[in-house]
């Protein structure tokens, strides 16, 4: 049901041609979904991964004999996980369609949908059908194929797009938009969870079916899952989860909507102390990296030429590219681990902000000083220790505060790397209690609490640099 | 004894700043090397001094060239203190004084800050220990910086232009606690200041463009530089 666009992402990352450890060898079979997109997948009241999807993927991987391993990733970025072997398959939802096929082999389909247009009850646009939206706002989720049938069959609508359902409810609540194309199931599901006032109009779309994509060379694990499926569709297991979520059975349909207050908070703050974690560990590391590297920064003569231009350069690549870029590169392209990537990125990142403010620190002192100290007698270590550094240093602390608050700001970014961090947690809560405002008020409550004593400490420094005359005696 | 054997002395840009100077400086309290700005005094002193390696000629420490000295061999006989100074503004003046014996003689820091007490309380400024640099006037910044030189007991101590940033009544007053100052170690003054040297020098030599000009004693250095540019002020 969602499209193939990030096939591009994904060719990009095959050309790179890396080969990181194949996950799944040993006796986990490892599967991704969203979480996100509930009832297929969810997180439900004790905040565990739920969903028709959760059940099918277990299930299958007890015929196979299995441990379930399940990994919740942002789905414009699930297919290319998959190819970079970051898990064995994709049991998500995933439709079956002839780009997809290109790069991956889908199992027999497990389900079948149908893409549907909702509106709002009250119908201001007079819209019963896609045939009328000629001029309309239809919102679609980014990388879903209902995007791609849109701008082909109604070059009329101006389609817009999303990052989940949350997002496009809010906006036809608030009438920025006309109406939405999803999955006719999911969205008659979410509108009663969340009890908007939308109705589906017109017939089904088209339908799609829906199937388990693996990679093209996993030729043995897809026989297996296919004969799972089979069995699972035979014996009427399939039926039986199916009915679990969509079945006329009231006393059945598990209830998401509700998480505890507690299994709220304790996700928050999870992932609040996640993203601190990172947050820290990659200041470090950048602060450690910075200070060798501010130091090459300065010296451009002789032997120090070369590692200079080196230093240089990447410093300069780091900064005038994209921390999301260089991101989704370690993770997929060079085969880390999400935290991995997280830490290894944004302390890098980290560093070639810090350097600047590092190298500016020490262009800062005065000459004379250096040659004071050579007077003195001092070897070079104890003159960089003792005289240029405690100079240096409080001249570069306002600028290395002004990095570790964006950086603090910019671990946000590795939600998108399936890392369980503040704004990830807060958005999967959001996918089944449907309340932006509240939930995403506190994730910015929260990293501001940690930025805000930062930055008046910034300030506090800045002004006892000045209060204690810090400038050089001419005697 | 400092002796400078045929020294010569030509920067980058083409500039011959001493022109085979020869010259012996004798043991006395201190000794005046004068000079108009751009005759060459002060690249002397970077040469004696270790900072600049002349092309030609030698350094001598009695007898042995200078550029065969170990670094602390050498700091130990040898201190400067620079025309801007250059205290550490970080560091109190006690700071100032006992980072250099803390780190190369390894004297504890309570030893250290009583030998600088007891320097500062011989040179008359003990009331300056908690200060930093920027909380003190340029002729108390002027005595702590020879005080910072002279923890390291140097045999010979070169001041560069010690009164280029005082006003005439600091000079005065400065030139008469130089005068004064017991200590074992020799100065070196190089200045343009004719009155300042007159005031604390018995002998000193006059240079003009790298070449020394006048040396012996200041009466006569005097006469012959007042005969010879009648202006110089």
């Amino acid at each position: 049901m969602r499209s193939g666009f990030i096939l591009l992402i994904s060719a990009a990352w095959g050309i790179i041609g890396c080969s990181p450890p194949a996950a799944g060898a040993g006796r986990e079979l490892v599967t991704a979904l969203t979480g996100k997109f509930p009832p297929f997948s969810y997180y439900d009241r004790q905040g565990k991964l739920a969903g028709f999807d959760v059940d099918v993927s277990r299930e299958i991987a007890r015929r196979l004999h299995r441990k379930s391993k399940l990994i919740a990733t942002e789905w414009d970025g699930i297919l290319a996980g998959l190819l970079a072997k970051k898990y064995d398959a994709i049991i998500g939802s995933m439709a079956i369609t002839p780009e997809r096929c290109k790069r991956v082999n889908f199992s027999i389909p497990y389900y079948n949908s149908g893409a549907q247009l909702f509106v709002r009850r009250d119908n201001p646009g007079r819209i019963y059908s896609l045939d009328e939206c000629a001029g309309c706002r239809i919102a679609v989720v980014l990388g879903e194929t209902y995007q791609r049938f849109l701008e082909k069959n109604y070059p009329d609508i101006k389609v817009v797009t999303f990052k989940s359902t949350v997002e496009i409810f809010e906006m036809l609540e608030q009438k920025r938009i006309s109406g939405f194309v999803t999955d006719k199931l999911v969205g008659c599901w979410q509108i009663k969870q969340t009890k908007r006032p939308f109705v589906p109009v017109g017939g089904m779309l088209y339908t799609e079916r829906i199937g388990i994509p693996v990679r093209k060379e996993r030729v043995e694990l897809l026989k297996q899952i296919n004969r799972a499926v089979s069995a699972m569709r035979a014996d009427g297991t399939m039926k039986k989860i199916y009915r679990r979520y969509f079945g006329t059975d009231v006393s059945s349909v598990r209830q998401s909507g509700e998480m505890t207050f507690a299994v709220k908070a304790g996700k928050l703050l999870k992932g609040f102390a996640v993203t601190l974690m990172i947050a820290f560990s990659s200041i470090l590391i950048g602060f450690l990296l910075a200070v060798p590297a501010g130091v090459l920064l300065m010296h451009a003569g002789g032997i120090w030429l070369i590692p200079n231009l080196a230093v240089r350069w990447f410093v300069d690549v780091i900064r005038g590219t994209p921390v999301l870029i260089q991101l989704l590169f370690v993770w997929l392209g060079l085969g880390f681990r999400p935290f991995s990537a997280a830490i290894v990125t944004l302390g890098i990142c980290a560093m070639a902000y810090m350097a600047e403010a590092v190298r500016s620190g020490l262009l800062s002192v005065d000459p004379g000083q250096n040659l004071a100290a050579k007077a003195l007698g001092l070897p070079a270590v104890d003159r960089f220790r003792f005289v240029i550094w405690p100079q240096a240093f409080r001249v570069m602390l306002p600028p290395l505060m002004n990095s570790v608050v964006a950086l603090i700001k910019d671990t946000a970014l590795v939600s998108v790397i399936s890392i369980p961090e503040l704004i990830r947690e807060a958005q999967s809560i959001i996918s089944v209690t449907f309340e932006p405002r509240i939930y995403y008020l506190i994730a910015a409550l929260l990293f501001f609490i940690v930025t805000f004593p930062l930055m008046k400490l910034s300030g506090k420094i800045e002004r006892n640099i000045k209060a204690r005359g810090f400038q050089y005696d001419q005697g | 004894m400092i002796r400078v054997d045929n020294l010569s002395y030509t920067y980058g840009n083409g500039v011959q700043a001493l022109r085979n100077i020869t010259a012996v400086f004798p043991r006395e309290h201190i000794f005046a090397i004068m000079g108009r700005s751009g005759s060459g005094k002060t690249t002397l002193l970077n040469c004696i001094a270790r900072f600049l390696r002349p092309q030609q000629g030698a350094v001598f420490w009695e007898k042995t060239n200078i550029l065969d000295l170990d670094e602390k061999r050498f700091r130990s006989i040898l201190g400067v203190v620079f025309q801007r100074l250059n205290l550490f503004p970080h560091l109190t003046v006690l700071g100032n004084m006992t980072l250099a014996p803390r780190r190369l003689r390894g004297c504890s820091r309570q030893s250290a800050e009583a030998e600088a007490l007891e320097m500062l309380d011989r040179l008359g400024i003990a009331e300056l220990a908690e200060s930093y640099p920027a909380q003190i006037s340029g002729g108390q910044a002027q005595r702590v910086a020879i005080a910072r030189g002279l923890m390291l007991k140097p045999k010979v101590m070169l001041l560069d232009e010690p009164t280029s940033a005082l006003d005439a009544r600091t000079t005065s007053e400065f030139a008469q606690w130089l005068r004064e100052l017991k200590s074992a170690t020799s100065f070196i003054v190089v200045t343009h200041d004719l009155s300042f040297a007159g005031e604390t020098a018995r002998n000193g030599m006059f240079m003009v463009g790298g070449r020394i000009r006048e040396c012996g004693r200041m009466e006569d250095i005097f006469k012959h530089v007042k005969k010879e540019a009648g202006t110089y002020d």
